[in-house]
């Protein structure tokens, strides 16, 4: 603004216009953008492209989004980065909520396509961009954004408490849980996982902002690498340097078993499923320094190849009753994989689909990472059975501290036409 | 460039630039209709207006361009448009009715207005083509255009304010100077709180002067920074001056040196060149609207942060000061913009005084400026809801300037 000088204080002034004011040699360049934009008005949005960009070989990764059977992010093979972040409900009516989730809906659909929620640069010079714009030219990469419904939507407050998913409720205190207010709860989520990380990061920014006055932002972790994999995928590894989800949920029959739920009485949940989000901090520092046997003992896994302590590939079948000379588990029964593996839990399995995060470094210089730890389900008591057992007794409790969680109900995909979760507001 | 030549230019360029838009618009089918004469059921001319994005493009769709005189039922279905939730039908910049949250996968929703002979527009903010013509013939009566007059008297009226705002201001900082010669810690401290909000009410209108023989980038001859400038922000070429540097001496070092004196005297000058620069200052609508904007984001940025007043706290002295002033700006437009858009004039109402219920809980009589200090405990309690409820009136603000702008 301060872009050029004024005469202050002339009598003869005719008045300094405002507006003249603003302008100036800046309102030149505010009009240039202005073609811009009217240029690009023109060709229309047409499906942006990432040539020459960093990502550009997953530009053009579209999953479709009405009529799927599930919602996105889910079965579909983890991309490599994610944004989830949880919301409070601040509306004073249902209409709210709905016209929210009917807007997400429609914005998720275009957004996944890989194009903008509306011009970001919109025709006149006090029009005000309806989409921010950094994801512009990226591609879809694969975006693929999953809305999860809180216990808290279906408190007194919107008259939906006889619509409540039955076994929707706040998870509880388990085992060796650090759970800090600010990274807990929310009465809807969204994650976003896509190819590029700004692409996640897009979705989430402007779907924030199409909730402001209707829901306040609550926490949030940015995941920058994946930690699990689908089929075709390699296992990729956590923090600490292990593979991660080596015996996670992958066919249909284990998903149809253990993830989609059917035959529900809120029949509106069919397809859907339960989303457990835990933010889980990792001693970074300390874990750093444990010797490499040790390490092994604590996951009950190989470092390199991710075998169990029984077998020689990673996909070996670990072998829980097998001893060493001595007579001992040569699986510790105390290690990760023990205290979480089918065999062990009564058949138990639920889909993990977590991301690594970072977020700096702590009050006293330490690195401040973990897991984001995502995993979807039909009951969510399976994953209450089994991290009450990790929380424990897992050995890797004294190199991680679970600091944040909620549980969401996750509807099944929208139909064309419709919207996410549309059956509440029949 | 003189001041005149340029804003000749700036609006020729804009003029070439709306021609472009409308052609260009026309070549993308930004928006259409079918140019036949509404149909006439159940007593109404029946007129749908579908929202849909196409290739990228969100555009606003008419089944008819024009309908016979009598009652009109528009019937808006969203398809698929994310830019578009809001649809308006206007004659001479009034909104006869209108359809909010229109969100796709919601069922289609009506508004049946009766109408005379004339032209009318259909607005669809967030289109491509946000405008497009509806004609209604037949009978035809005059609509008075009292929009623009509202808004006229509204600019006047709020160029008085900031006119008074700051001569008050002179006179607050000349107690500030009187209690600081005096070496009266206590008075100059009361006096500084009681000074700040003047500043705080009109800084979006006054903040870009730059003083007689200095270059633009120069800020020895920069008036805001002179005045406001915080220490996070300081130009190393030109040092400390102003409120915030008088503000580290009564609060950190609570101590009165000669330096303060001359940062205050200097302080005071200052003042009153921005008196005498805000008197020559005329306004346009949209400048009301960016400016009340503009003072929300600067609560945002600065004050619910806690770095502007880091040595008083007296952050909610201006983040109350601010929301002041972008009330003020708002009530010189409301005559106007409640002919424009009811219902947004409403909601914003509604939001002034949600925020302003949030202030009044701090509000302490004994306290510096008449609000509580702004700790770090406050900020971190209840931080998160202040500025929750100060984005939800900030984004409604931005929406104005593109309403009035046009009147």
């Amino acid at each position: 603004m301060a872009d050029e000088t004024i005469a202050g204080g002339d009598e003869e002034s005719p008045g300094l216009s405002r507006r003249g004011f603003f302008l100036g040699a800046g309102g030149l360049a505010a009009s240039g953008l202005i073609v811009g934009g009217a240029a690009g008005a023109a060709g229309g949005f047409a499906l942006a492209r990432a040539t020459g960009s960093e990502t550009a070989a997953t530009a053009d990764i579209v999953y479709p989004y009405f009529d799927q059977a599930h919602q996105g992010g889910i079965q579909t093979e983890p991309q490599k980065y994610s944004v989830l972040m949880t919301y409070d409900l601040t509306a004073s009516s249902r209409g709210e909520v709905q016209v929210l989730l009917a807007r997400w809906t429609a914005a998720i659909a275009q957004m996944t396509k890989g194009q903008p929620i509306g011009n970001p640069a919109p025709p006149g010079p006090e029009a005000v961009a309806q989409d921010s714009g950094e994801a512009l030219d990226l591609g879809a990469q694969g975006l693929t954004v999953t809305v999860g419904l809180g216990p808290g939507l279906f408190d007194s407050r919107f008259g939906l408490a006889s619509k409540k998913p039955g076994l929707l409720k706040q998870l509880p205190h388990l085992p060796s849980d650090q759970l800090q207010k600010e990274f807990t709860g929310g009465d809807l989520c969204l994650s976003a996982c896509a190819d590029d990380p700004q692409v996640a990061y897009h979705a989430i920014r402007n779907l924030s902002r199409m909730a402001r006055g209707t829901a306040t932002t609550r926490w949030t972790v940015t995941g920058f690498g994946r930690a699990s994999a689908g089929p075709s995928q390699q296992t990729p590894r956590n923090l600490l340097g292990f593979k991660d989800g080596t015996r996670n949920i992958v066919s249909d029959a284990d998903f149809d078993r253990w993830v989609w739920l059917k035959n529900q009485r809120q029949s509106w949940m069919n397809g859907g499923t339960y989303l457990v989000a835990r933010k889980i901090h990792q001693n970074i520092e300390t874990w750093d320094t444990d010797r490499i046997s040790d390490q092994e003992q604590v996951f009950g896994r190989t470092k390199l190849e991710g075998a169990p302590l029984t077998g020689h590939g990673e996909f070996d079948a670990p072998d829980f009753s097998k001893k060493s000379a001595a007579g001992d588990p040569i699986i510790p029964a105390t290690s990760h994989v023990a205290l979480a593996a089918h065999e062990n839990n009564g058949g138990i399995k639920i889909h993990r689909r977590s991301y690594n995060y970072t977020e700096g470094i702590d009050g006293v210089g330490q690195i401040d990472a973990g897991l984001l730890f995502v995993a979807f389900m039909n009951d969510p008591d399976h994953f209450i059975r089994l991290q009450t057992k990790l929380g424990s007794s897992d050995r890797l409790n004294e190199y991680i501290k679970h600091i944040g969680s909620a549980l969401f109900a996750v509807p099944r995909g929208p139909r064309t036409g419709s919207y996410i979760a549309a059956e509440l507001f029949d | 460039m003189n001041r005149s030549a340029l804003a000749r230019s700036s609006a020729l360029l804009a003029a070439a630039v709306a021609l472009a838009l409308t052609v260009s618009a026309c070549a993308t089918g930004g928006s259409s209709t079918s140019g036949s004469v509404a149909s006439v059921a159940h007593g109404a001319s029946q007129v749908s207006i579908t929202l849909a994005n196409k290739g990228g493009s969100d555009v606003c769709t008419l089944s008819s361009a024009t309908a016979k005189a009598g009652p009109v039922t528009f019937t808006v279905k969203n398809e698929s448009s994310t830019a578009i939730s809001e649809v308006e039908l206007l004659s001479a910049e009034r909104i006869l009715g209108e359809k909010e949250n229109l969100a796709p996968g919601l069922g289609a929703v009506s508004f049946t207005v009766t109408l005379t002979g004339g032209k009318y527009q259909v607005f669809c903010p967030g289109a491509e083509k946000q405008l497009t013509s509806f004609t209604v013939t037949g009978k035809t009566a005059t609509v008075a255009n009292s929009v623009t007059g509202a808004l006229a008297s509204g600019i006047k009226g709020y160029a008085a304010y900031v006119t008074q705002e700051v001569t008050n201001m002179i006179s607050a900082t000349n107690s500030l100077k009187t209690a600081v010669d005096a070496g009266d810690i206590a008075g100059a401290q009361k006096a500084y709180a009681l000074a700040r909000p003047y500043y705080e009410r009109v800084e979006s209108d006054v903040d870009g002067f730059i003083l007689p023989g200095f270059g633009a980038t120069d800020n020895a001859g920069n008036l805001d920074y002179l005045i406001d400038m915080r220490a996070s922000n300081l130009d190393p070429a030109v040092g400390w001056h102003g409120f915030h540097a008088v503000e580290r001496d009564l609060f950190e070092a609570k101590t009165i040196t000669t330096s303060t004196k001359q940062l205050t005297a200097e302080l005071a000058t200052n003042v009153q060149r921005l008196d005498a620069l805000t008197k020559s200052l005329t306004y346009k609508p949209e400048d009301l609207a960016n400016g009340a904007s503009d003072l929300l984001e600067e609560v945002q940025s600065n004050k619910i942060t806690g770095e502007e007043e880091a040595y008083s706290h007296v952050d909610l002295v201006d983040f109350a000061a601010n929301v002041e002033g972008a009330q003020q700006a708002f009530a010189y437009l409301e005559p106007g913009l409640t002919k424009i858009d009811p219902s947004l004039t409403k909601e914003i109402v509604t939001q002034f005084g949600a925020v302003n219920t949030l202030l009044d809980k701090y509000k302490d009589p004994t306290a510096l400026g008449g609000y509580v200090s702004y700790t770090s405990a406050i900020r971190a309690s209840d931080g998160p809801g202040l500025s929750a409820s100060v984005e939800a009136l900030h984004e409604s603000l931005a929406t104005i300037a593109a309403k009035v702008a046009t009147a």
